[in-house]
C-alpha cells in the first residue's frame, strides 16, 4: 500500500513547483495563509477575551485589548478551574467519549466488513437503509428511545448514552468504512481464501490493518461528536443523574438563566477544547493519508 | 516485505486489544450497582452561574438538617428536558418550570403533582402575592409555587448625573433634561432567540399603567386586539421613548439587554434613564464595571391615576414531579422565609415570600417593598401569551424599533397570529 502510493506522492511534490513558478507560488501562498488567518479569527478573539475582565469585554471589541496599555486577568480561568464539579465533569466526558468512540468505530467496522465482502440475502438494502437513518434527526428519535431506556432500567446510567452515542454515530461511520473498504484490492482477500483464512481472519489480519487510516480519520469525528456534545447528554442524563454529567453541559451552565457571566464561557471554552485538540494533532498523520489514499485511489 | 508483515501484526493486535476492552467496558456497565439509593432529591432548572451556587447554599440546610442530598442539574433547555421526560416517563423529584403554559398542561396530564397536602396551604396563600398563587394554580389546586421573583418597571440612573427628586409623572420623565448624558435613554433588544423581550417589558409597564389590569387581562388571554386603542397607545409610548434613545434604532436592536445599561456609567455618559426589571444589577456590576452606589432606581410613575401603584413583574415557577417522602420536605421547605432569605441575603433575587424582609442592600429592599405592596400586579404578559403568540410579541418590537412608522403593519400582523395562537 504505502510502497504503491509513496512515488505518486512524491512525483506530484516535486511536479507542483514547475507548474507554479515564482511569484505564481507567492501568490498561492498568500492566498493559503491570508484564508487560514481569516478563519482563525474568531477563535483569535475568543482566545484574547478569556483574558480580559468582564466589563471590557463588554465594552469594546478583543483587538482593542492588543495594544497597550494591557490589561489581562487570570481571573476568568481560575473562577472556571475552581468551579465545583468541573474535574469530575471532565472525567464523565471521558467516561462518555471513549467507550462510544470505541463501540461505535468497532461495530461500524465489522458492518462495513459485511457489507463490503460478505454475501448474504438483502445485503444493498440493508446498506441503503442504514445509510437513509443518516438523514433522521436525532432529536426525534429522544422520546422513544427514553422510553426504551425506562422499560429495561438503565435510563440515566453510562451504558445507555454509550448505546445513544453508538446508534446515533454508526449510519455515517458505516458508510464511511463500507467505502473505504470495498475500495480494498479484491486479490487480497481472494488469496487470504484461497490459502484458508476465515472471515473472522480476514476481517481482523486484513481489512482492519488496510483501514487505519480511515479509522483514525472516523475517529476523529466521533470523537468530537460525543465529546462536543451537549443535547444528547442533557436529554438522557439531565433528569436524574446529574453526577453523570459531561464537561459540555457543566459549561453551559456558567452562564446563569438570564444570559448573564458569559465572560467565564471564553475560558471555559479554550479548557474543553484542550483534549479535542490532543486528539486531532494525534491522529492528524493518519487524518491527512486518509485523505490523500483515497484521492490516490480515485 | 517482512517488516510490514510485522506491522500489520501489531496493529491488528492492537485492535483485538481495544475489541476486548469495548466487552469488558461494556460488561461492566451492564453490571454495575447502578441503583442509587433513595433519600436523594434530583432538582433540575434553568439556574446557572451564580443563581446556581444561590439555590446550593439555599439547600445546604436541609441536606445537613435531614441527612439527604440535592442533586441539581442546571439548563437553560429546561423545556426540551421536562418535555421528553414527560413523554416518556423519566423525571427529576423537583423541577423548575418553563412557564405557566406548561405548568397547566402537565398539570392536566397527571405529570405534576399536587401540592396541596405537601405545603402548608394556608400560610402559603398569605405569604405569597395572590398574582403568583394563582398563576401556580389549576383547577382549583396548587401545582407550581414561586421560590424567587423580579420586579419589572424600574427605572435606572447614575445618581452622579441625576440627583433630583424622582418624577412623579411619566412625562416629567419624558421631559427630564438628558444633559450631560447624549440621550434620554439606552434600551437593548438583543437576546439571542429571544431577542426583542425587553421591548415587551417596556410594551406591558404602559398598558398596566394607561389602561389598567381588565385590558391587560383580556390582551394576555386574547380578547383584546392589538389594533385596538390601548395596545397601540402603549407602543406610542414606546416609540416616543425610542426617538429619545442613545445610538438611535441600529444599536438598540444590536445591544444586548444585558450590556444595554453599560452606557450609564461611561464617562462622559451616554444616557440617563435605563427601565429594567430587579435582576439588572448584576449585570450592572459584573458586566457594566458599576460598583455598588453607582447605580440606583426611581419605580416607573403612574400614568392613568386609576390604576395608581400598578406593577408587573416575573418569578420562577416551580413543581414536583414524583412524590417520594424527601421530594415533599424539600418542597416543603423551599417555600418557607427561612429557606427564600437565604438566596435573597445571597443577593441577585427578590423573594416569593412577602415575610422576607431581610434584604442585603437598599435597592433589594425597596423593590421587595414595592413588589409587596402593589396595589396592582400582574405577571409578564408576554410570558404568559402563547408561545407562538410570545414569539411573535418579541419579533413585533425588534421590527418596530427598526421601523417605528411601520405600527399599523406590525399590530395586524400581530393580530393575525393572535387569531391563529389561542385557538387550541
Amino acid at each position: 500500500m504505502t510502497a504503491v502510493s509513496r512515488p505518486l506522492v512524491t512525483a506530484a511534490a516535486v511536479a507542483r513547483p514547475r507548474r507554479l513558478p515564482g511569484p505564481g507560488r507567492w501568490l498561492l501562498h498568500a492566498v493559503v495563509v491570508g484564508l487560514m488567518a481569516l478563519w482563525l479569527v474568531p477563535t483569535l478573539g475568543l482566545f484574547v477575551n478569556s483574558f480580559r475582565p468582564a466589563a471590557d469585554v463588554a465594552r469594546s471589541g478583543w483587538w482593542t485589548a492588543l495594544v497597550p496599555p494591557w490589561d489581562f486577568t487570570l481571573a476568568n480561568y481560575e473562577h472556571v478551574l475552581s468551579r465545583q464539579g468541573l474535574d469530575h465533569a471532565f472525567v464523565n466526558s471521558l467516561f462518555i467519549t471513549i467507550p462510544s468512540t470505541v463501540i461505535t468505530i468497532m461495530v461500524a467496522a465489522f458492518a462495513a466488513y459485511a457489507f463490503a465482502w460478505m454475501q448474504f440475502p438483502f445485503r444493498n438494502l440493508i446498506f441503503v437503509a442504514i445509510v437513509g437513518l443518516l438523514v433522521i434527526p436525532l432529536q426525534s428519535t429522544f422520546i422513544p428511545i427514553l422510553k426504551l431506556f425506562a422499560s429495561t432500567g438503565i435510563a440515566g446510567s453510562f451504558l445507555a448514552i454509550w448505546l445513544a452515542h453508538t446508534g446515533y454515530g454508526l449510519p455515517f461511520a458505516v458508510y464511511l468504512l463500507r467505502n473505504y473498504m470495498g475500495g480494498l484490492p479484491k486479490e487480497v482477500f481472494e488469496s487470504a481464501a484461497i490459502d484458508g483464512a476465515s472471515p473472522t481472519t480476514a476481517f481482523f489480519r486484513l481489512a482492519l490493518p488496510m483501514s487505519v487510516p480511515v479509522l483514525a480519520s472516523l475517529t476523529i469525528f466521533q470523537f468530537l461528536f460525543v465529546w462536543n456534545d451537549l443535547l444528547v447528554a442533557l436529554i438522557y442524563l439531565g433528569a436524574t443523574r446529574p453526577e453523570n454529567l459531561p464537561l459540555t453541559v457543566v459549561v453551559a451552565n456558567l452562564v446563569n438563566s438570564l444570559g448573564g457571566e458569559t465572560h467565564f464561557l471564553t475560558a471555559a471554552a479554550f479548557i474543553t477544547m484542550a483534549l479535542p485538540l490532543v486528539v486531532f494533532l494525534a491522529l492528524q498523520r493518519y487524518f491527512v493519508r486518509g485523505i490523500t489514499g483515497g484521492a490516490v485511489k480515485g | 516485505m517482512g517488516e510490514k508483515g510485522e506491522t500489520h501484526v501489531t496493529r491488528a493486535g492492537i485492535v483485538r486489544l481495544a475489541a476486548v476492552a469495548a466487552a469488558v467496558v461494556l460488561t461492566a456497565a451492564a453490571c454495575a450497582p447502578g441503583q442509587a439509593e433513595k433519600k436523594e432529591v434530583t432538582v433540575i432548572g434553568t439556574w446557572g452561574g451564580s443563581e446556581q451556587e444561590s439555590f446550593l447554599a439555599m439547600v445546604k440546610p436541609w441536606e445537613e438538617r435531614t441527612g439527604n442530598t440535592v442533586k441539581y442539574t442546571g439548563t437553560r433547555d429546561l423545556n426540551a428536558v421536562l418535555s421528553t421526560g414527560v413523554a416518556s416517563g423519566i423525571l427529576p423529584d423537583l423541577a423548575g418550570l418553563p412557564g405557566p403554559g406548561q405548568l397547566v398542561e402537565w398539570a392536566k396530564q397527571g405529570a405534576l403533582k399536587p401540592l396541596d397536602d405537601v405545603l402548608d396551604i394556608a400560610k402559603y396563600k398569605e405569604e405569597t402575592s395572590p398574582a403568583f398563587v394563582d398563576l401556580g394554580t389549576v383547577d382549583g389546586k396548587v401545582y407550581g409555587v414561586f421560590i424567587k421573583s423580579a420586579l419589572k418597571g424600574l427605572i435606572w440612573y447614575n445618581p452622579k448625573h441625576f440627583s433630583g427628586p424622582a418624577p412623579t409623572s411619566w412625562d416629567a420623565v419624558m421631559a427630564t433634561d438628558p444633559a450631560p448624558a447624549q440621550a434620554l435613554w439606552c434600551v437593548g433588544l438583543e437576546s439571542g432567540a429571544a431577542s426583542g423581550w425587553p421591548g415587551t417589558d417596556w410594551i406591558e409597564d404602559f398598558v398596566i399603567r394607561q389602561s389598567g389590569p381588565e385590558v391587560y387581562d383580556n390582551w394576555v388571554a386574547g380578547k383584546q386586539k392589538w389594533t385596538s386603542p390601548e395596545i397601540r397607545a402603549a407602543f406610542e409610548a414606546f416609540g416616543e421613548v425610542v426617538a429619545k434613545t442613545y445610538g438611535g434604532s441600529d444599536t438598540i436592536n444590536s445591544t444586548n439587554f444585558g450590556d444595554a445599561g453599560n452606557p450609564l456609567f461611561t464617562d462622559p455618559p451616554g444616557c440617563k434613564f435605563h427601565h429594567q426589571a430587579s435582576f439588572i444589577t448584576d449585570f450592572f456590576k459584573n458586566q457594566g464595571g458599576a460598583k455598588e452606589g453607582d447605580f440606583d432606581f426611581f419605580p416607573m410613575p403612574d400614568i392613568n391615576p386609576a390604576y395608581a401603584g400598578a406593577f408587573t413583574g416575573a418569578g420562577d415557577l416551580f413543581g414536583m414531579f414524583n412524590d417520594t417522602p424527601a421530594a415533599r420536605d424539600l418542597m416543603k421547605y423551599l417555600v418557607t422565609a427561612e429557606a427564600q432569605q437565604i438566596w435573597v441575603s445571597r443577593g441577585g433575587a427578590l423573594s416569593g415570600n412577602r415575610n422576607v424582609t431581610n434584604y442585603p442592600d437598599d435597592i433589594s429592599k425597596r423593590s421587595a417593598e414595592i413588589l409587596a405592596n402593589a396595589k396592582i400586579f400582574r405577571f409578564d404578559a408576554s410570558d404568559l401569551m402563547p408561545t407562538e403568540m410570545n414569539a411573535a410579541f418579541w419579533k413585533a418590537m425588534v421590527d418596530f424599533v427598526a421601523n417605528p412608522s411601520n405600527l399599523d403593519q406590525i399590530l395586524a400582523d400581530l393580530d393575525t397570529v393572535q387569531a391563529s395562537a389561542y385557538g387550541q
